[in-house]
């Protein structure tokens, strides 16, 4: 069974839940269902993994190649990951035909989408840090800047998940959407994952951060316009 | 653009644009051939008669199909996004043709077809959002469906392009790059070269709202058939 989202409601209070009470409980609920599914972050997580060693391995045994190549590699691995992770956005409300339910909740619509995106954000970090640390070990990634390269994963992360949920919900009802999914978001975020990488090499470097403010600048103007364009955009595409 | 929401055929202003824009055409490359060749380029300099005015169009048909997006998002009028459609598949033309051009100067001027400048990556991503604008309204059989979907995609891919160039100024403010500036290039040209150009500029304008009526004729006579 689902947890509805009534259920998780005050009892007896019988006050409808506020927007950004709203945004929380769904994402919470979210997090229940996949956490308690497993299977589907297990796949993720497995498929992350399997990625990053054949990359390792491609690129050969030297320290050097594997360094430098760390910051693509890592981006391209979670882009591709958080691909698949944006899919089940909507995957389960599509299945159990809770969608309709969802859209149906009297109000404005932004929350739903606001809501999709702190649960994406809450799967993606996590998984994001253990990226992180993963790619420290696999491909010699300096990690002492812990912080500044924090803040590249939260900022580069939000940029893509922002697009990745709203085409997710665009796209939940249509046959094709594993394939078309990927090919629409990847040519959008491409700036997102450029920033990222730059970022990333720049810290790793050893660059000034004043140097890498510039690109954390670009991903906070990306991160800025296409949150807010989509859940504008989400209620009028998701109506009707 | 277009008036009557199931014309029979095209009115009499496309075919005046239309009209125009064909019979200034030669006008157009005449000037562009006669025009004087450049100090450092030469006569290779003359690609550029055909690659701005093409690159131009190209953004400039995104932005309409902006534009009809968000229109349609707001009034739901299916001409609004048979505008929106007929002009991304134009400026996809046009952006096509700016991509081949350039690429063209590019071989003899910097010895490679392509190279991974941030002009040319941003351009080519654009070019691939737009790919994916035809494959998302191709994946849709319910018609306001794949309207309300690709005006979606309309309107973020259209982000994209202020966005990306940001992303090359701040680039060039990190990284040293071999490209031209096209924009003081611009300002430095000589009177002659820069009317043919703008001469040009005007030409392709004239075409392009031409081909966008004519293109929106065609896709309300489709939607006809479909119905019928």
């Amino acid at each position: 069974m689902r947890p509805s989202l009534r259920a998780a409601q005050a009892p007896g209070k019988g006050v409808a839940l506020t927007g950004l009470r709203r945004v929380l409980v769904l994402a919470l609920r979210d997090l229940r269902l996949e956490v308690r599914d497993r299977a589907g972050l297990l796949s993720v997580l497995a498929f992350f993994t399997v990625m990053l060693f054949i990359m390792a391995l491609a690129l050969g045994p030297e320290e050097g190649p594997l360094r430098r190549a760390a910051p693509g590699v890592l981006w391209v691995a979670l882009a591709f990951a958080s691909t698949l992770l944006s899919t089940r956005a909507f995957a389960l409300e599509v299945e159990d035909a809770t969608l309709d339910d969802l859209l149906l909740t009297p109000g404005s619509k932004e929350w739903i989408y606001l809501g999709k995106l702190l649960f994406q954000m809450l799967l993606l970090l996590p998984l994001g840090l253990l990226a992180l640390f993963m790619a420290g070990g696999l491909f010699y990634l300096p990690l002492e800047r812990g912080l500044p390269l924090g803040l590249t994963l939260a900022l580069g992360m939000l940029g893509y998940a922002s697009v990745a949920t709203f085409y997710a919900g665009l796209l939940a009802r249509l046959r094709g959407r594993e394939v078309l999914l990927p090919l629409l978001l990847f040519s959008l975020v491409v700036p997102v994952v450029l920033a990222a990488v730059r970022a990333t090499t720049g810290l790793v470097e050893g660059l000034p951060l004043e140097e890498v403010a510039s690109w954390w600048q670009l991903l906070l103007v990306f991160d800025v316009v296409y949150l807010t364009a989509s859940a504008l955009l989400f209620p009028v595409v998701m109506e009707g | 653009m277009l008036k009557a929401a199931n014309p029979d055929r095209p009115d009499l202003l496309t075919w005046a644009f239309l009209g125009l824009g064909l019979l200034l055409l030669p006008a157009g490359l005449y000037v562009a051939l006669a025009a004087p060749p450049d100090v450092n380029q030469g006569y290779l300099v003359r690609i550029m008669y055909l690659h701005v005015p093409t690159a131009w169009l190209g953004y400039l048909a995104f932005f309409v199909t902006f534009l009809y997006s968000v229109l349609y998002l707001f009034r739901q009028d299916p001409r609004h996004d048979r505008m929106a459609l007929a002009s991304a598949e134009i400026g996809l033309v046009f952006m096509g043709l700016a991509l081949v051009t350039g690429m063209l100067w590019a071989r003899p001027t910097w010895g490679v077809y392509w190279t991974w400048e941030p002009r040319l990556t941003t351009t080519a991503i654009l070019f691939a959002v737009y790919v994916g604008y035809f494959l998302l309204r191709g994946a849709i059989e319910d018609p306001e469906l794949r309207a309300k979907a690709a005006a979606a995609v309309g309107i973020l891919g259209f982000l994209n392009v202020p966005i990306s160039y940001m992303s090359v100024k701040w680039w060039r403010s990190l990284h040293q790059t071999q490209s031209i500036d096209l924009t003081t290039g611009r300002i430095e040209m000589e009177p002659a070269m820069l009317q043919a150009l703008l001469f040009n500029l005007l030409v392709f304008t004239l075409l392009y709202v031409g081909f966008v009526r004519f293109r929106g004729f065609l896709a309300a006579w489709e939607a006809r058939k479909e119905e019928a």
